[in-house]
């Protein structure tokens, strides 16, 4: 079976792959002591992190002007390489003209402690000339609890540590930091000393600004390390892995789509064991808490039959409100626990749409367009972070050239460049299927609930004879049983004599 | 008179014989689905969920089967149950429940039907009790020459109650197979015997060895058999027919049943098995006397045989006792004891009377399970006395042997309800076939035939039902009896067998459905956030399903091979925390789990069962557990004030009501399954504490604490940290000393 399934798929993949767009994520090869060319200066650099939710979203509005004598199109932004894996949706645009889309993209290998991201403008820069750049990124498991076990009803909070200076590769004139907490309940901070005349950070509400700083002096990669401790007594949800299966059925007209989540709470952890006492008083008062209690998680208008189940089966404590056809269904999971930090949850939900609202036929005729969100998940206020997402299209049996693309609007779409995204093509065997059905797997790690509006196209090809494949060989098979059955029955087996 | 004609075309002549041909399928085949259909109550109501306790563990032995194929099944060494001791899994089940649902999922996967491995678990009682139903087709077909005595046993079989208990969807335990396996067994038996064919004999071998790969209940096939042939040869009808399907089948079902590595060499050995070797003798000399009296006359013949049968009686005898006593042949094990005594395993073994299905049966329960039929059930074995053929010998071997057994333990209604349903549909088909035909009799009719077998031998005068009144009103009744058969099985069904019992049911005030859901919490709770090899101790009841849904090792199970270790376990909860600690320390316990039903009015909890952990621990170590001590002195079992000294120290006791008062205003807690007022102070953990409580209460789960830094005693420490907060508690350890003690 095995094998056979090999030779077709060998057969299947050439054709598919000569169409295709996938990709593989690959890293620049970099000497072991590379400095990205003195090429740029950042005249002024402004960086809004914001800590509003479970993870670190940051985004930076840079003026790059360009000192070499020659026009530069490559401008390096360093990460160190402990953080670099844990950045995701990275994202760099002209801030003048987003509509433009982003700026391709390229990672390097690991060198001396960093790792670039390499933006290739899409016009070179003149000498002298002057481009802001929009970055923006998430940095995944960047918060930390202090202290790090808490009492079940205590309040929870957070510790993130960052350079005053932006690490940059380049020189900065000018710089400074805005940090958006989510409320004015911050504890601890530093305070900058010598950096700049005045109160640093200057505080207002839950907005800190440190800087503005001048540091055409500084050398590009020195660090200033601030630590700042703020209250957030709201859970941190990571999922560790999520695969989420979407399931083109042309006979059926559905699309079927099933998501399996592996979930932890990264807040603190329970000083003491859980109590079901406090639990029971803390949830009657509502009280804010570090435990996941509910997860909201709203589905497209048309979503029927969904279901919320985990390794022992049906979870019973989830609700569902389907919407009214236009108006969003909302799917209230609610985890058979609460989920402390440090505590797992591992669960699943799927449910079925009509396909029709996602497919299209494209300008062959045999040419099938599908738009489908590529990630969905939870809508928490507290944000919801992704570390490693996995995305398979399983497409009809027998679709061919297949082709995907995300889509860009005006802002970040929170997801990486395409080449950032590993895509493979593979077979999937299941009811019956003789050929497997043509999966379009795409791997992303470190993503952000940002992601959630992200769409996602996959163009293929597939004809009439592929639909009727199934039928047709079905038909086959049920003859040939009873040609068989015809046959056994007739021979006689007897002893005796005739 | 077209109409008619027609339907003459139809039921006349060989196209009659089509269309009746036809219909008996269409009929056996509703009669399937409507069985299977039956049994589909809690999936509709729940979700496709394996139900109970033992079907958890056969639930995991068939993943572990799925997973690491069928030899590593065969080897397998669980390391995860009976800590420290471990099981040899493989060696010591019935494997034919789970390679049969690990055969359905390989024949689905090479279909390329994506079938949870859950799912065949859930269906595969369903699925097995239509073939069940099929199988009595064809069984009560050959006891009766009536057409219809067989869709009326498959109906009934489909739908009674006493099978409907064991093979609801998601009850997957070995009698899901077992008793489709039994009727089949007995259906070639039946043809063996009546044919004289190896071909049959061998057939009844192979399934009866399938059957002792599936069940422990094989044993009453191994007996049954036998004792029909002994019966026969009693009777003076020993015939070569019979002495070829007895001999096929005894000696290709023995060779087969050995195959089993938890069977192995017990039929050689064990006195459960003697009878079908004694009557396998037996019949070699009956087959020899036969022979031998073809060539001698009469009297020296009558000599021969008397003294044969003394002599091999007396040595075959002597034999076994000599064997019995000398150890070679196994003596009879205690659930067999339990069968003849009842009062031997409440005395005995309380492990085996603490199970509620190994209780005698209440007489009730005969009609709770069996309806209607129950009464049929003495007309149909009465009949079968009227045309005493062999068959009928064995259906009344079968109804005497299974009614005692029925009677005896709640849980083999289920082998006596295959021949109830035989006997009541012999007894109602003959009814049905005079009363339900248009025509008068006439002398020469079929009709008459029938009904002259009905009233008495044929020479009589012709008797016969004349009067259509009397047919409509008799035909009324029966069809009144049997709706109200349907309506009692689904009413039984739907509310007696359909609960998984993991989960539970209740209703909201407006009508809806509420599910309490607190075991799968919990066990969720461990799978997730306990470290993979965290040992769980708990009563042995929860054993298969922290197996089976936690997934983590446990102390006890369900097996109850091992009485000391279940007595350990017992102990450990039935004693004052200095005592337990040292235990858990020992058995490496990590958590313990107990179920409390105080909260919630849950009446299957720890405590109530807490008497039998008490009796099984008194079993082993009566010096140091007593269970007078759990008593007041005026004898009452009592959790409130007034509880025992010994009670209210029990480990069990105090992890029960652990901070349960501070759920309640000072004074006011009620437990509402024992319907009392809990005393105002709650009781104090030294050694454990809590780490889980699911959402009402039935399930929580303590931690076991490490041993002090400093080394002091745990009741020690709890006393130093209370004593920096406030100093009263000081003042409340002086008189708890003086009690413990």
């Amino acid at each position: 079976m095995r094998f056979f399934t090999a030779t077709v798929l060998g057969l299947l993949v050439p054709s598919l792959a000569t169409a295709s767009n996938l990709t593989t994520p690959y890293q620049i090869a970099v000497p072991a002591d590379f400095k990205p060319p003195q090429v740029f200066r950042n005249t002024n650099l402004v960086r809004n992190t914001n800590l509003e939710k479970g993870y670190v979203r940051e985004t930076i509005n840079v003026v790059v002007e360009n000192i070499d004598k020659q026009p530069q199109s490559q401008y390096y932004i360093p990460f160190s390489s402990e953080v670099f894996d844990r950045v995701g949706g990275f994202e760099v645009r002209d801030k003048k003209a987003p509509e433009k889309g982003r700026f391709q993209v390229e990672v390097t290998e690991p060198s001396s402690g960093n790792q670039y991201f390499v933006v290739h403008l899409s016009e070179p820069l003149a000498p002298k000339a002057q481009v802001t750049l929009g970055i923006s990124y998430s940095i995944l498991a960047a918060l930390s609890p202090l202290p790090a076990t808490i009492k079940q009803n205590d309040q929870q909070f957070l510790t993130y540590t960052f350079s005053a200076y932006t690490p940059s590769a380049y020189q900065t004139v000018t710089q400074k930091t805005k940090l958006k907490f989510p409320n004015a309940n911050v504890p601890d901070y530093t305070s900058t000393a010598g950096l700049k005349s005045g109160a640093d950070p200057e505080r207002k509400g839950a907005t800190y600004t440190y800087g503005p700083y001048d540091t055409a002096k500084v050398t590009p990669g020195t660090e200033y390390p601030i630590t700042v401790r703020y209250e957030f007594t709201n859970p941190v949800i990571a999922v560790t892995r999520l695969e989420r299966d979407i399931e083109v059925s042309h006979w059926g007209g559905n699309l079927a789509t099933e998501e399996r989540y592996w979930l932890r709470n990264n807040g603190s952890k329970l000083a003491n064991h859980f109590s079901r006492v406090e639990w029971t008083f803390a949830n009657y008062q509502k009280a804010p808490s570090s435990a996941v209690r509910e997860l909201a998680y709203p589905l497209q208008p048309g979503s029927v039959d969904p279901y919320f189940i985990d390794d022992i089966g049906n979870v019973s404590t989830s609700r569902y409100r389907p919407g009214n056809g236009k108006t969003a269904a909302n799917l209230e999971l609610k985890p058979r626990y609460p989920i402390f930090g440090g505590w797992n949850y591992s669960f699943k939900v799927g449910w079925n749409s009509d396909l029709s609202r996602f497919l299209r036929k494209g300008a062959g005729a045999d040419s099938h367009i599908l738009k489908v969100p590529f990630l969905q998940g939870p809508k928490m206020s507290e944000g919801v972070q992704y570390e490693h997402v996995v995305v398979r299209v399983i497409l009809p049996e027998g679709a061919k050239h297949v082709r995907f693309e995300t889509v860009e609007g005006l802002n970040s779409n929170g997801l990486p460049g395409s080449n950032q995204i590993h895509a493979s093509l593979s077979g999937f065997k299941t009811y019956m299927d003789t050929l497997g059905r043509t999966t379009l797997t795409l791997e992303v790690d470190s993503l952000t609930d940002e992601a959630r509006d992200a769409q996602l196209v996959v163009t293929y090809e597939h004809s009439l004879t592929d639909a009727l494949r199934k039928p047709l060989t079905i038909i086959a098979g049920v003859i040939t049983l009873f040609v068989a059955t015809w046959a056994i029955g007739n021979i006689d087996t007897s002893i005796k004599k005739r | 008179m077209a109409e008619p004609s027609s339907l003459d075309v139809l039921l006349k002549g060989s196209s009659g014989r089509n269309t009746r041909g036809l219909l008996r399928i269409v009929i056996l085949l509703t009669v399937a689905a409507a069985a299977v259909a039956s049994r589909l109550f809690s999936v509709i109501r729940f979700e496709s969920i394996i139900h109970e306790f033992d079907p958890w563990f056969n639930f995991r032995a068939t993943k572990y089967l799925v997973e690491n194929g069928f030899y590593s099944f065969w080897d397998w060494f669980d390391d995860r149950t009976w800590h420290p001791l471990g099981r040899v899994t493989g060696g010591t089940l019935y494997p034919g429940l789970m390679v049969t649902s690990g055969v359905i999922w390989h024949v689905l996967r090479l279909l390329t039907i994506p079938v949870d491995i859950r799912n065949v678990c859930v269906m595969l009682a369903p699925g097995f009790s239509g073939l069940t139903a099929l199988a009595m087709y064809l069984l009560t077909c050959e006891m009766s020459t009536s057409p219809s005595a067989g869709l009326l046993a498959a109906a009934f079989m489909g739908i009674a109650p006493g099978y409907i208990s064991r093979s609801v969807a998601g009850s997957y335990d070995n009698e899901a197979i077992a008793i489709f396996l039994m009727v089949f067994t007995f259906y070639l038996w039946i043809k063996a015997v009546k044919n004289g064919s190896i071909m049959w004999g061998a057939l009844t071998a192979l399934f009866y060895g399938y059957m002792v790969s599936a069940w422990g209940g094989y044993v009453f096939i191994t007996n049954i058999i036998p004792l029909h042939v002994f019966v026969l040869l009693c009777m003076g009808r020993y015939s070569s027919r019979a002495y070829i399907a007895y001999t096929t089948w005894y000696a290709l079902g023995t060779l087969g049943s050995m195959q089993i590595p938890f069977v192995g060499f017990l039929p050689i050995r064990n006195s459960d098995h003697m009878s079908a070797l004694g009557v396998f003798g037996l019949i070699q000399l009956v087959a020899f006397a036969e022979f031998v009296r073809g060539f001698l006359p009469g009297k020296q013949f009558q000599r021969l045989l008397t003294s044969m049968v003394l002599l091999t009686f007396g040595i075959g005898f002597a034999g076994l006792v000599l064997l019995t006593v000398s150890g070679v042949v196994a003596p009879w094990s205690g659930r067999f004891y339990s069968l003849w005594d009842t009062g031997y395993a409440k005395i005995h073994i309380p492990i085996i009377a603490s199970v509620s299905e190994h209780q005698p049966t209440a007489w009730p329960a005969f009609f709770f399970d069996l309806n209607f039929l129950i009464w049929l059930f003495p007309a149909g074995v009465f009949m079968c006395f009227q045309s005493l053929k062999d068959e009928h010998v064995f259906v009344i071997i079968y109804a005497v042997l299974s009614s005692y057994f029925a009677g005896v333990m709640v849980r083999l209604m289920l082998t006596l309800t295959p021949i109830v349903c035989v006997a009541a549909a012999m007894a109602l088909s003959a009814v049905l076939d005079n009363f339900l035909t248009l025509g008068k009799p006439t002398p020469p009719s079929k009709v008459n035939a029938d009904g002259s077998k009905f009233f008495g031998s044929g020479k009589g005068p012709m008797v016969g039902i004349y009067s259509s009144i009397s047919k409509l009103f008799v035909s009324g009744t029966i069809t009144l009896y049997l709706l109200i058969f349907v309506a009692h099985c689904t009413w039984v069904t739907s509310n007696a067998y359909s609960s998984p019992s993991v989960v539970l049911a209740s209703r909201m005030p407006d009508g809806s459905q509420f599910i309490i859901d607190d075991y799968r919490e919990a066990y969720y709770w461990l799978r997730q956030n306990t470290p993979d090899n965290a040992k769980i101790m708990s009563w042995w009841d929860y054993g298969y399903q922290i197996g089976g849904m936690a997934d983590r090792p446990t102390l006890v199970d369900n097996n109850t091979w091992n009485n000391t270790h279940i007595a350990t376990v017992g102990k450990a909860m039935s004693s004052r925390e200095e005592v337990s600690y040292p235990i858990l320390r020992q058995h490496d316990v990590d958590y313990v789990l107990v179920v409390f039903g105080g909260l919630l009015g849950y009446s299957g909890d720890d405590l109530n069962k807490f008497l039998w952990m008490v009796r099984i621990a008194e079993g082993i170590w009566p010096d140091e557990v007593k269970e007078r001590d759990f008593f007041t002195s005026r004898g009452e079992y009592r959790v409130d004030e007034e509880a025992t000294p010994t009670m209210r120290n029990s480990l069990m006791y105090k992890m029960s009501y652990y901070n349960y008062q501070s759920l309640f205003p000072a004074g006011q807690a009620v437990d509402r399954v024992r319907g009392v007022k809990l005393p105002a102070e709650g009781p104090q953990l030294n050694t454990l504490e809590e780490a889980f409580t699911s959402e009402n209460w039935i399930i929580r789960i303590f931690k076991v604490k490490d041993l002090d830094n400093f080394g002091r005693d745990h009741s020690n420490v709890v006393a130093f940290d209370k004593g920096l907060k406030k100093k009263r508690a000081t003042k409340k350890k002086g008189p708890r000393v003086l009690r413990t003690e």
